[in-house]
């Protein structure tokens, strides 16, 4: 495992146990979708839901950084989230459970890009 | 016994059921995508996922056993949002092109989409999962729209055996269904039995379109196409017109003929015609291996797929299969060489043969270099039956509401043995018929031989061995027969021919499981067990033996007795052999 990635792995575990991290969008945006990266070599490719969900995530994500997000991105980010409880394995699975933990705690700064009204 | 709630309805059944066949049981279909009872029980596709009462996460349906106490939702608002956001996931990957699928109307995923109402966002390149495409000569690939779900992997590995399809997940992110990457099916040791496509929900397995081939041979003013039709072809193509499975033949076999006369073949023969041909030249040689010690067992030789098999796997054996052609070849080259000079004083040359076939392996079969006589090909064509069902569609014929025709033609007559030899067994049948009058001098006082009949497998994908002996009271031979169908019997056989043990005289060997009837070219029956399709299909085809025709031996159809007066002298004569027989070399292929 990189430094890299074990740094973001850190970042996930010290979100889930702290609710009270906190990052700027840029950052967050930055650090989930590193962590989904990094999770690339775990992942199977046998099932849908964490096979192709964690790549739409990721372009979910790339359109917070391209300033293209919209509600519907991250309502679909939502969504993807929670489907990975379908995942077949605990890779899957456990993408979903920290995804879920990362959103419920920062919700609001993903939200502010995407007020658009 | 383990006793669980579904939806609210309290219900008991035997420990160890899944909750896919629990739900069933009382009249909830679960939807599923990947999943086949006994062959593919994996759990990759995740659409049937249901929630249980305690648990976080949703559990797939079709591989989680119940547990005594469950309680188990399968329409909850998560749960049809998580099926309809992995449906959305798998759709976004997809090319959609379904008005030229070659699925053509029987595709599970779109039925899935359909049935859920799915909305989704392309995020692909609009290519699909994967732009590739795999050429065979009796099967193609379109990997654009593979949907993963490995039903085609495990059916090509447990049921047919021969382990050219693999899931290749190297790189997890975007793994792909494949042969070995860069191979042409040809190249990477397929038998083109084609079960795989039909197995596959979407339509990137399918047969290799030969349907343009046809229509342009349609059109070709210097040449009179052609057409005939397979033993077990009568017994299906009414499928597609929303006939039932197992109709008798009477009543679609009329129908069969005038659709293909409507679409503009300039004669209509049937295949059912050189079945019987087959059996004199294969029984003939039989005799002779038996009376000469000629190698022993001798193999039947009508299933291209199984000749494949044999030639890529166990080369060794290739002594043993009968040099006779397939039915259909010998048909071909009947037409163009006798036929057509005899009726029509046509030249070969100018003729064009067109098959229709349960089978995807024909394909294969007619492009084999060797099949030729005088540089005249044996078939130009093979339709599989689903093909054929498009092409009558695309033609706007109302298939029930047409009038039968009789064919009077000499290459059309045929015999109950012929007829049978769309069911696993009917050639050994057909054989025996013929065989035993023919050695014995005396009539054969039934001409039923249950033994080989029937497809006694427990389960869908076993195949079966099914053995005989048969005493020939004056010429005291004891003949040992076997029937063997489905890659896996394919297997099992050779297994004990390599150990030596038993001794037979003919073996009959069918690559799909219960013999053409259930060919890789057969329309596709979702949702109806293989072992009822294939039993229902038999039927028909013994039946139309037992009640429609008067001739139930080979030697006696006149029609080919006539052939043999005219042109072909006597079985296994010098311009038999140039004609009707063939011969085999070793197949070489890779695999990674
Ligand atoms: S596989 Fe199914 S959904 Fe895909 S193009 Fe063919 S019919 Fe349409
Ligand atoms: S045609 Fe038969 S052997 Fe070839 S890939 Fe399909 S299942 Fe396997
Ligand atoms: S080719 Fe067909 S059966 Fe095979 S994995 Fe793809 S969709 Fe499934
Ligand atoms: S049908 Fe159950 S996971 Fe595919």
């Amino acid at each position: 495992m990189s430094t890299e990635s074990q740094n973001v792995k850190e970042l996930f575990e010290s979100w889930i146990l702290d609710a009270e991290t906190k990052l700027s969008e840029q950052d967050l945006v930055q650090n989930m979708k590193s962590y989904l990266v990094g999770q690339h070599p775990e992942i199977c490719g046998k099932c849908t839901p964490c096979r192709d969900g964690v790549i739409r995530m990721e372009q979910l994500l790339d359109m917070y950084t391209n300033e293209t997000a919209t509600l519907k991105t991250l309502k679909e980010l939502e969504q993807l989230t929670y489907n990975l409880r379908s995942s077949r394995c605990s890779v899957g699975l456990d993408i979903g459970k920290n995804f879920e933990v990362v959103l419920e705690n920062n919700y609001n700064t993903l939200y502010q890009p995407v007020k658009k009204y | 016994m383990a006793k669980i709630t579904i939806n609210g309805i309290e219900l008991k059944v035997k420990n160890g059921t899944t909750i896919l066949t629990a739900a069933k049981s009382i009249g909830i279909e679960i939807p599923k995508l990947c999943f086949i009872e006994e062959i593919n029980e994996i759990g990759f596709c995740r659409i049937c996922v249901v929630e249980v009462e305690g648990e976080q996460d949703l559990v797939s349906a079709c591989n989680t056993e119940v547990v005594n106490g469950m309680v188990i939702q399968t329409d909850s608002d998560d749960v049809i949002k998580a099926r309809r956001t992995t449906l959305g996931l798998l759709a976004a990957k997809h090319r959609f092109d379904c008005w030229r699928c070659p699925k053509d109307g029987m595709c599970e995923f779109y039925d899935l989409l359909k049935a859920n109402d799915v909305v989704f966002e392309e995020f692909g390149p609009g290519i699909g999962r994967n732009p590739e495409k795999i050429f065979g000569t009796g099967i193609s690939q379109d990997q654009s729209k593979c949907v993963l779900c490995k039903r085609c992997v495990a059916v090509c590995s447990e049921v047919v055996t021969a382990k050219v399809l693999k899931f290749r997940d190297d790189d997890g992110i975007n793994p792909i269904v494949s042969p070995t990457p860069g191979l042409a099916f040809d190249e990477a040791g397929c038998i083109f039995c084609g079960q795989c496509t039909k197995t596959c929900p979407t339509g990137t397995l399918y047969e290799t379109d030969h349907i343009k081939k046809v229509e342009s041979l349609l059109k070709d003013q210097n040449k009179k196409v052609f057409v005939q039709v397979a033993p077990a072809v009568r017994a299906s193509l009414a499928e597609e017109f929303g006939y039932d499975i197992g109709t008798p033949v009477r009543e679609t076999q009329g129908k069969m003929y005038r659709a293909l006369d409507l679409l503009g073949f300039d004669e209509v023969t049937d295949t059912n015609w050189a079945a019987d041909l087959t059996i004199l030249e294969e029984g003939t040689e039989l005799i002779g291996r038996i009376k000469n010690g000629g190698t022993l067992p001798m193999f039947t030789s009508c299933c291209p797929a199984w000749v494949r098999y044999t030639e890529m796997y166990k080369p060794e054996y290739m002594e043993n299969l009968s040099t006779a052609k397939s039915p259909h070849m010998m048909q071909g080259q009947m037409i163009k060489a006798y036929y057509g000079k005899k009726y029509l004083d046509e030249k070969p040359e100018n003729i064009a043969v067109v098959s229709i076939m349960p089978c995807t392996a024909k394909k294969y079969e007619i492009s084999r270099e060797e099949m030729e006589v005088d540089g005249v090909r044996d078939v130009d064509a093979v339709l599989t039956v689903r093909e054929l069902a498009k092409m009558i569609k695309r033609k706007g014929i109302d298939f029930k509401r047409l009038e039968d025709l009789e064919l009077g033609g000499q290459l059309a007559q045929f015999s109950g043995a012929g007829t049978i030899f769309g069911a696993s067994g009917g050639v050994a049948e057909a054989a025996l018929r013929s065989v035993y009058e023919i050695l014995e001098g005396v009539p054969l006082e039934s001409v039923e031989f249950h033994d080989v009949r029937g497809v006694s497998f427990s389960k869908d994908y076993e195949g079966t061995i099914k053995e005989a002996s048969i005493k020939l009271p004056k010429t005291n031979i004891k003949l040992n027969i076997a029937v063997v169908h489905g890659g896996s019997a394919l297997k099992r056989m050779y297994e004990i021919l390599d150990a030596g043990k038993k001794q037979y005289h003919f073996i009959e060997f069918m690559a799909c499981p219960g013999g053409c009837v259930n060919g890789g070219g057969m329309p596709i029956t979702n949702d109806i067990p293989m072992h009822e399709v294939i039993q229902r299909r038999s039927q028909s085809l013994y039946d139309q033996d037992s009640t429609d025709l008067p001739i139930r031996k080979s030697h006696e159809n006149k029609a080919v007795l006539e052939a043999y007066e005219d042109f072909l002298e006597e079985p296994n004569s010098k311009v038999a052999h140039k004609y009707l027989h063939t011969h085999y070399t070793q197949k070489g292929f890779t695999k990674e």
